[in-house]
């Protein structure tokens, strides 16, 4: 047994759990400079070297890396327009680049190393970050919003509309103003938390789980559910940013005409279908 | 201090039920709405990952508690 366990069995072994946030590996003065920008830095050359490469010299008819490309880009558009429709289309550079950044991020949280050595720490897995990439959206979607509806905008908020029907409906708005501005509070914490948790605790259970496991194989599907919660997540990022963006510019007027318009274009009311009625 | 990896425990565990119980609902009531209605896939799925992930969310937010709470036993 000695050749197998040199220093001594021991179960369960030591683990090197990834830290929290990115280790300093130098300080510029006040600002230190992590092992997580490093990382970021990288991720950023390869998306930025991929963009490059495949916009190089762009032909009529794709083939190989630009096909790939395109299609990638297509599938964004398209579900970007299927959640907002044609006019959400502007939003399309910002969701795509945060997902793009946010999935390229989490997938190498899952590599081996990533996380364990000085030089390499995941971004999103550094709360920092994430909390920069939050404020970015939560800044956007506010300017937006001004933008479209000018002052109508902050009504949602402070809406003293409700008291010419009373007292009583007047509180009810201004409370529900309130809520409606502690949520948008906490939609920064959540972003950030909701990602950063994710991607930290799937770190720590593949390092948990092929120590406890003796095997390094048997870990395996675990890294097939960190690269699926992986895209997720990203994805979740970028849709609920999209939906703060499409929730800003819709004024409260016209959300009830829309609303039962599609209503009756998507469902189709019993009175078309006897046939499902009678069964 | 010596009962903190308790509450770290505690915390984790309880906190993750509630979450766990919502994203089951989700996934449940959003398949009998495909099944129902298969034309309506895409919009249903999309609006089941996002009702996912909000009920997720608090889930993980417990998480980072039983994280603070363990990093501060040592």
């Amino acid at each position: 047994m000695d050749w197998l366990f040199p220093s001594g069995f021991k179960y369960p072994p030591d683990f090197h759990i990834p830290s929290l946030t990115g280790q300093p590996l130098f300080h510029l003065g006040p600002l230190s400079y992590t092992n997580a920008h490093l990382t970021m830095a990288i991720v950023i050359v390869i998306l930025a070297g991929l963009a490059w490469l495949v916009t190089r010299n762009l032909r009529d008819r794709p083939t190989g890396l630009q096909n790939a490309i395109e299609m990638l880009v297509q599938g964004l558009d398209d579900f970007v327009v299927s959640i907002g429709g044609a006019g959400s289309r502007k939003y399309l550079p910002l969701f795509g680049t945060l997902f793009l950044f946010i999935v390229f991020s989490n997938w190498l949280s899952v590599i081996p190393f990533v996380g364990q050595i000085e030089f390499l720490h995941s971004p999103t897995a550094d709360y920092h970050i994430n909390f920069g990439m939050a404020l970015i959206a939560w800044l956007a979607y506010q300017t937006e919003g001004f933008k479209h509806l000018k002052l109508e905008y902050p009504k949602r908020w402070f809406n003293v509309s409700g008291f010419k029907d009373g007292p009583f409906i007047g509180g009810i708005f201004i409370l529900v103003g309130i809520i409606e501005l502690f949520s948008e509070m906490f939609r920064l914490l959540t972003l950030t938390l909701r990602l950063w948790g994710n991607v930290l605790g799937g770190e720590i259970m593949l390092v948990v789980m092929s120590g406890l496991l003796f095997v390094p194989g048997l870990a395996l599907p675990f890294v097939g559910l960190e690269v699926f919660i992986g895209l997720v997540q990203g994805l979740v990022f970028a849709l609920l940013v999209l939906m703060y963006f499409v929730l800003a510019i819709e004024s409260h007027d016209e959300e009830h005409e829309e609303g039962s318009h599609t209503d009756t274009d998507r469902v189709p009311s019993p009175e078309q279908h006897p046939a499902s009625q009678a069964a | 201090m010596e009962f903190a990896g308790l509450a770290a425990g505690i915390a984790v565990g309880f906190g993750v039920l509630g979450p766990g119980i919502g994203v089951g609902i989700i996934a449940a009531k959003s398949s009998e709405a495909i099944g129902r209605n298969p034309d309506a896939a895409g919009l249903i799925r999309t609006n089941m990952i996002l009702g996912a992930a909000l009920a997720e969310g608090l889930g993980i937010l417990s998480f980072v508690l039983g994280i603070l709470l363990w990093t501060r036993i040592g």
